[in-house]
């Protein structure tokens, strides 16, 4: 079932969120967080349709939250949908335009599941500081992507800089499979590593962090060399007794793991879908160490993991607007209030709306 | 640069810190006596191909089956194949099963010829050259029990099992009946603890792999607002039901033998029993678990009035869903007059300080309306109400139910006011769901105890003495029923009447799951 609210306000989606879990059946749901997704209008579908594979493992309340124009006029329009396709789940898509979208934290506060953990993940680009997205202060864990953006290197310097616990990145999840693989091969290896190799296509973010991963824990230089892709295509290892662990993966299907004096061995070696390593990343929500580590190595950053988890909002006015130069900051909220309407329950119309306010 | 990581066992790139790595056992073998089966085809092959594709196998592995049939490698190939398309949980996909396919060999063979188990042994040993294995293997046994014998006194003369020899480690599963009674069990005990060293014996009980199992003593432990009711001061009794819809099928030849209470009680349904009653474990591990199911299941009592608390059924004819079904008489390959059990009931009690006077109704059969398996604790009714008489004429006991098949869950019932003007108290029940959806993706129990042996880890498995004493439990009882004729009840009902009566006796009814 799908309740769309057009040019609404917070207090009518918590309201139809409510009667929507009434409408859709006696729910006792096990929420186990609030999944904040923010994400461009052209990736909603994909963000959302990963963000429910998720929610199978992890059942959660899902606040999809879209920025549009930041110089139309302030309004908000929503979605509210409960089971169905979602399972046990529950999704609020939240469309915001004008300053509002500078306090997407008011309307999202209220919907939050009542004392449940907060994750946000960025789909695309995320803020240079995270503080300066009151969205990120309010999550207990955040998910970035530097593949996101175009020079992933430099985004993971960026993030190294701005770290806080509970910071985490999907470079880093999709580095997930060959770290398990090269952990397995490590296991009945006794000598000693000295040096390492991780082969990846240009700029992949996920081939430093394996070798910052493999610098962290092995103490040994690790270098990152250009291949076509896809991904990560090779690892190489090498020992004090001359021996040697390579595992190739030139298809991103199948790998093939070869170890001085035994036979090689083919193993799966899959890349993995959004809605897996979002999976992955909801399955644990405390901070990542490994993972600062990874990132210290791989950019020189420094202590990462005795850095405050807490983070505070930063008011920073986007660059090109000036601060009151469109209508009131604060008075966005208000200005929905005054001219909210009724539910309507056609999808069509939504449609024709998408499509008059691009 | 810095200094190498200490990490778990002497490997670097392990971090107990790092979670997302997934436990993945040490390079071995799997060897599956038994394997062109039933149950190797619909569990144990996709089990491992699950396992293969979700990348829990580690990069050294090797199934090797072994049989009696005269075939090939190519053939035992495609049937493996045929069992993991139909059976995978995961969905099947060419490039994972041809990763699994590389190391998958079939010796054929009987059990009694020396010269297959000298050629299964030297596979075995070959596996180190060709696929990096050093001497780990589990052996499972999926043959009928009157086989053990000989395959354990074969792998005792080739060496197979023995530790030190191969320099790793060497594990046997066994699939239950565990014996015929306790005397028989002691026997098999005896044998298979001869061979292998006690500890590396793994006992399976598909029942304890189950998500909602385990989440049972979570919810136990893990919680301050169940366990200080979770005695006699404050439970009415406990009610666990294993109930399933089929008939016997085309197991006449080993159910007759056995019945309801050898086939499910002694080993489902006590071992819940188990984890529903046992105290606090000192520690999540294997061993301290195990030791306190072990001082539960000796503390068990049975009935001294066995005619009425110890009721067995079988299932005549009757409808159920819909279709009409014959009796278990009538069953393909039952002896005509077989008196042997299709139900059982029994009340038990559990002698320690928490569960002293807590009757604890056990009850399983076939042919029941539905198949279900739940633990139902139910609670005394509050001392004192200050409601008048007719305003919580409708209020019941409360009660927790763990859910554990299907639709795994808990069910909480309990009193709510009626909305209106007046004060009316009725039973409500509130169903929890961990996600509907979660429970499709959770390890089939058979892929979670497949993995638990790999790695060594015996927590989910019954020990030697838990074994033993279930049949304390059971043996007495068959004793009682033996010559006598079992009561009958209709296909498609909640069993016989005395079993109701048996309760009723107590002033209590059967919950209807």
């Amino acid at each position: 079932m799908t309740t769309t609210l057009w040019d609404t306000n917070g207090t009518d989606i918590v309201k139809a969120l409510s009667l929507e879990r009434r409408a859709a059946g006696a729910i006792a749901s096990g929420l186990a967080l609030t999944l904040v997704v923010v994400v461009d209008e052209r990736h909603v579908e994909k963000a959302q349709s990963a963000a429910t594979t998720a929610a199978a493992a992890h059942p959660c309340r899902l606040l999809v939250v879209v920025r549009r124009s930041l110089t139309a006029n302030d309004r908000l329009d929503a979605e509210v949908q409960v089971g169905g396709h979602l399972g046990a789940n529950e999704a609020v898509v939240m469309r915001m335009y004008g300053r509002l979208t500078l306090h997407a934290e008011s309307v999202v506060l209220p919907l939050l599941a009542p004392d449940a953990p907060v994750v946000t993940w960025w789909y695309g680009p995320a803020p240079e500081r995270l503080a300066y997205d009151a969205l990120a202060v309010l999550a207990s864990r955040r998910v970035t992507d530097c593949a996101a953006v175009d020079d992933p290197r430099a985004e993971l310097r960026r993030r190294a800089k701005d770290y806080a616990p509970g910071d985490t990145d999907l470079a880093w999840t999709r580095a997930t499979s060959w770290r398990s693989l090269l952990a397995s091969a490590f296991d009945d290896n006794e000598a000693r590593a000295t040096s390492a190799q991780v082969s990846a296509e240009a700029g992949s973010a996920s081939a430093s962090l394996v070798a910052g991963w493999l610098t962290a824990r092995l103490g040994v230089r690790s270098r990152v060399v250009t291949s076509d892709g896809p991904g990560i295509t090779a690892v190489d290892v090498r020992f004090d007794d001359s021996s040697r662990i390579r595992i190739d993966r030139p298809d991103g299907h199948t790998a093939t793991l070869s170890r001085t004096g035994r036979p090689d061995r083919p193993l799966p070696l899959k890349r993995r879908d959004l809605g897996d390593l979002i999976a992955e990343e909801l399955r644990r929500l405390d901070a990542d160490q490994p993972y600062a580590e990874a990132l210290a190595a791989v950019t020189g950053g420094k202590n990462l993991n005795e850095r405050s988890a807490k983070r505070t909002h930063i008011w920073r006015e986007p660059p090109g607007t000036e601060a009151g130069s469109t209508k009131t900051a604060t008075g966005a909220a208000k200005t929905t209030r005054a001219t909210t309407k009724k539910a309507t329950k056609k999808p069509a119309k939504k449609a024709a709306s998408a499509k008059a306010s691009r | 640069m810095s200094q190498p990581q200490e990490g778990l066992r002497g490997n670097p790139l392990r971090d107990v810190r790092d979670r997302r790595l997934p436990r993945v056992p040490d390079p071995c073998a799997l060897v599956v006596f038994g394997v062109t089966g039933d149950l190797a085809r619909k569990k144990l092959i996709p089990a491992v191909y699950d396992l293969g594709n979700r990348g829990l196998l580690p990069p050294g592995f090797a199934l090797l089956g072994f049989a009696r049939r005269d075939w090939g490698h190519g053939e035992f190939e495609s049937l493996a194949r045929e069992a993991a398309e139909k059976g995978s949980r995961t969905g099947f996909r060419d490039d994972v099963w041809q990763r699994i396919a590389d190391s998958i060999k079939f010796v054929p063979g009987s059990f009694d010829d020396d010269a297959a188990f000298d050629n299964l042994s030297q596979t075995l040993i070959d596996l180190e050259a060709t696929h990096g294995i050093r001497g780990n293997a589990a052996f499972y046994l999926s043959i009928p029990p009157a086989m053990f014998p000989t395959v354990l006194k074969q792998m005792q003369r080739t060496g197979m099992a023995d530790n030190a020899e191969r320099g790793g480690w060497r594990r046997v599963v066994v699939e239950k009946p565990f014996g015929y009674d306790l005397k028989s069990s002691r026997e098999l005990n005896e044998l298979v603890d001869n061979v292998f060293t006690p500890q590396d014996v793994f006992r399976i009980d598909h029942y304890l792999g189950k998500e909602t199992v385990q989440n049972l003593l979570a919810l136990r432990f893990a919680n301050t607002l169940y366990e200080p009711l979770w005695n006699g001061n404050y439970v009415d009794s406990v009610q666990i039901t294993m109930a399933e819809d089929v008939g016997i099928g085309s197991r006449a030849a080993f159910y007759d033998k056995a019945g309801a209470a050898r086939d499910v009680l002694q080993n489902h349904v006590l071992q819940l029993v188990a984890l529903t009653a046992m105290e606090e474990p000192v520690s999540f591990d294997a061993e301290s678990i195990r030791t306190e199911k072990t001082k539960v299941l000796g503390a068990i009592s049975v009935p001294k009035d066995l005619e009425h608390y110890a009721i067995r059924g079988q299932y005549d004819q009757g409808w159920l869903g819909g279709v009409r079904v014959p009796s278990y008489l009538d069953e393909k390959d039952v002896p005509a007059g077989s008196t042997t059990e299709t139900y059982a009931a029994v009340r038990l009690g559990v002698e320690t300080r928490r569960w002293a006077g807590v009757p604890f109704y056990l009850r399983t059969g076939k042919r029941l309306p539905r198949r279900v398996t739940e633990i139902a604790v139910i609670f005394k009714k509050a001392p004192h109400l200050p409601f008048s008489q007719t305003d919580t004429e409708e209020l019941g006991h409360n009660q927790l139910v763990v859910r554990v098949q299907p639709d795994e869950g808990i069910t909480m019932r309990f009193g709510s006011k009626v909305p209106g003007s007046s004060m009316e108290v009725r039973d409500v029940s509130m169903d929890f769901l961990y996600g509907e959806s979660f429970t499709e993706s959770s390890p089939e129990a058979y892929e979670r105890l497949l993995l638990d042996v790999l790695l060594g880890d015996a927590t989910l498995f019954p020990r030697n003495e838990e074994v033993e004493h279930s049949w304390r439990v059971i043996d007495p009882l068959e004793e009682f029923w033996a010559g006598r004729k079992p009561h009958l009840y209709r296909s498609g009902e909640w069993g016989p009447a005395a079993a109701a009566e048996m309760l009723a006796r107590d002033g209590r009814v059967w919950r209807r799951p």
